[in-house]
């Protein structure tokens, strides 16, 4: 008897401490090992698991987007209690799930849709590429940069017309040529796309693709690039000058803290939108981690200079002052502040305020400078 | 103009490669299939060599294990006499899952010493003319045709009809395994899981397009690669959305195969060999 009381305890016990761990659960859309997209957030995953001991994380890669819904009851039958579908295709997938299991907290990459139980994140990059662009501006010759564009949906305009806001800002006559590849991982066409810009007279680069494809094909012809999403200095030393990357532990490990802190519940997670930009860590100007400039372009970018409310000033000194601002806890500089026109000349961004974060999420137009199709572009 | 043409060739070279390569093995008789996988396997290895010992080593190590994955569907299609289209598929399917669970540590790596797309684009203009000759002046080429055309009388004659089919497997493979060391040492000087994206798929479509012809898919191949080419370069100057031109080379080779008709096949095309029946 005894000793069924004490088999008894011991698995009570062992339950218990099973249960003290929080078991979150991540959804990938690709394989792993691509060094891209799902690849950073497994890294993101992997340090919040080293941050926070009583995590416990388990995923699945290349799950089909339209098979979501299966894969979140096998995972919410195996115990998760927090899951991260990490593509924006899993979208009603995840609110039929989060229907379907009100208990479970869902959080939502890149997702517009939110329910009781559903968060939506989103690591962005429209600060960084701003800076990006002040570079870009600075160091082309031809007054060409080229953009190897995925597809032409809001979050890939915003970028391309950051990037091309900073790109006038230094040089109001440089034009960005944009290709749209209409894929997230094709090397192939990555590499044509590069190759026809390159022989129509862009002489520095910027993409989003998941390989360093544009980044070597365009240094085998001396051309400027940036890296996207992980650090590509490697792939070509003497022509990344910086890029984008992402940090999303950042913000796995804030939403689980909350999670585990009981600030998040399944009842009240309708207004959380994590729109993580610089001030908040979750993204990083880098031609590699730690290295905002490639030192070897930082003298480039001091000889070059650029009219900042009528007074002249280098170029680089303008990027630093400008990361250094929107890193700190109250940015005072945003790309996108009025008043900005598009490319056709209609007002999107009135003199003396902001770009709301909607406005922001649903951007369609094209900024000036950008020369190319522009599928969905308004009237 | 002079830039289309050059990039017809260059990215024309991976995919003419990979078609002399299946059509080789499909003249022989044997549907090959397995493109795809074995492009992205030998890719894998070009580059794993290459790393380890040298560009040169890495050509020989992707047209080597070319070779081999040309063998081992041999297994099945020639000896084992399974069903040939189905072979080729598992063949495609294992070569792309084996290198992206393989290639997992090469990733994200760059090649020190990335090759001249060049040379590889030379050889394979004269690999393409050099097959031709093979094909149609020479001894070995009339029996590797008549097996694939009627393999009964090719072993009345007394020509080893499995041996043969092996030999073209076995070569054709070596030339898709240069295809995919063309892959990962030149043209994309990196490794990445699904490299390949599709190109073996158009090799085999190429090598009906191209009648089982070695100097006609040199042709398809730099037409599809200038096709390729100017979907990008025309974007944006004309008013054609991007998805179309996105569409437009795969359009085009249903078009040509339509209009193409019945292309003579090899006879014996996907049918197994067994003596007596």
């Amino acid at each position: 008897m005894k000793r069924w009381i004490f088999l008894l305890a011991l698995a009570l016990g062992l339950a218990l401490g099973q249960e003290a761990k929080l078991k979150a659960c991540f959804i990938y859309v690709g394989p792993i090992g691509d060094a891209g997209w799902t690849y950073a957030h497994d890294v993101g995953r992997k340090k919040a698991e080293a941050a926070l001991p009583w995590l416990e994380t388990k995923y699945v890669e290349s799950v089909p987007e339209a098979q979501v819904v299966p894969v979140i009851d096998r995972l919410v039958r195996e115990g998760c209690r927090v899951v991260f579908a990490t593509s924006f295709g899993y979208m009603d997938g995840v609110l039929e799930a989060a229907r379907k299991y009100p208990d479970v907290i869902f959080a939502h990459a890149t997702g517009i849709k939110r329910a009781p139980n559903v968060a939506t994140y989103m690591a962005d990059f429209y600060q960084v590429y701003y800076l990006n662009g002040l570079a870009a501006g600075a160091l082309t010759k031809t007054g060409k940069v080229g953009y190897v564009a995925a597809f032409p949906i809001p979050e890939v305009k915003r970028h391309i017309n950051a990037f091309a806001l900073g790109v006038r800002a230094v040089n109001p006559k440089a034009q960005v040529l944009v290709r749209w590849i209409n894929a997230w991982y094709d090397p192939a066409k990555a590499r044509e796309a590069t190759e026809a810009l390159l022989a129509q007279g862009a002489d520095v680069f910027a993409f989003t693709e998941d390989t360093p494809t544009v980044i070597q094909t365009a240094a085998r012809k001396g051309a400027y690039s940036f890296g996207h999403y992980t650090p590509m200095l490697k792939f070509a030393p003497d022509h990344v000058v910086s890029g984008q990357i992402v940090h999303w532990d950042v913000i796995y490990i804030d939403f689980l803290k909350k999670v585990r802190e009981g600030v998040y519940t399944p009842k009240n997670l309708e207004g959380v939108d994590y729109f993580w930009l610089l001030q908040h860590k979750a993204v990083e100007m880098g031609a590699d981690y730690g290295v905002p400039i490639n030192p070897k372009h930082v003298p480039l970018l001091k000889a070059a200079s650029m009219t900042v409310g009528g007074k002249k000033v280098a170029v680089y000194d303008r990027i630093m002052a400008l990361l250094k601002d929107m890193s700190s806890p109250k940015p005072t500089f945003d790309p996108f502040t009025g008043p900005i026109r598009d490319r056709k000349g209609v007002v999107r961004v009135p003199a003396g305020r902001k770009a709301t974060l909607e406005e922001l999420l649903t951007l369609e137009w094209a900024a000036p400078g950008v020369v190319g199709d522009w599928p969905g572009e308004p009237k | 103009m002079e830039e289309a043409l050059l990039r017809a060739v260059l990215f024309g070279t991976p995919i003419l490669l990979a078609t002399l390569g299946a059509l080789l093995a499909e003249r022989s008789g044997v549907v090959q299939l397995g493109v795809e996988g074995m492009m992205a396997l030998s890719a894998l290895a070009a580059f794993a060599a290459a790393l380890a010992f040298g560009p040169s080593m890495g050509i020989l190590a992707g047209v080597l294990v070319g070779a081999f994955l040309g063998l081992f569907h041999g297994i099945f299609t020639v000896t084992l006499r399974a069903n040939q289209f189905v072979a080729g598929l598992a063949l495609s399917a294992l070569g792309l899952g084996a290198s992206g669970l393989l290639g997992k540590r090469y990733e994200g790596l760059p090649l020190p010493a990335p090759l001249p797309e060049g040379g590889f684009a030379l050889l394979a203009f004269l690999l393409a003319f050099l097959l031709h000759a093979f094909l149609f002046y020479t001894r070995t080429g009339l029996y590797l045709r008549s097996v694939g055309e009627n393999p009964k009388a090719a072993d009345l004659f007394g020509v080893s009809v499995d041996g043969v089919r092996y030999l073209a497997l076995g070569m054709g493979g070596g030339l898709i395994g240069l295809s995919g060391a063309y892959l990962s040492l030149a043209y994309r000087p990196a490794w990445t899981d699904g490299m390949t994206a599709g190109l073996g798929w158009v090799a085999v479509a190429l090598v009906i397009l191209a009648a089982w012809r070695p100097l006609r898919a040199l042709f398809g191949a730099y037409f599809f690669g200038l096709l390729f080419f100017l979907q990008f370069r025309l974007q944006g100057s004309v008013p054609i959305p991007s998805e179309a031109f996105a569409a437009m080379p795969y359009l085009l080779v249903i078009l040509v195969l339509a209009l193409s008709g019945r292309a003579q096949a090899p006879k014996a095309l996907g049918l197994p060999f067994e003596r007596g029946r």
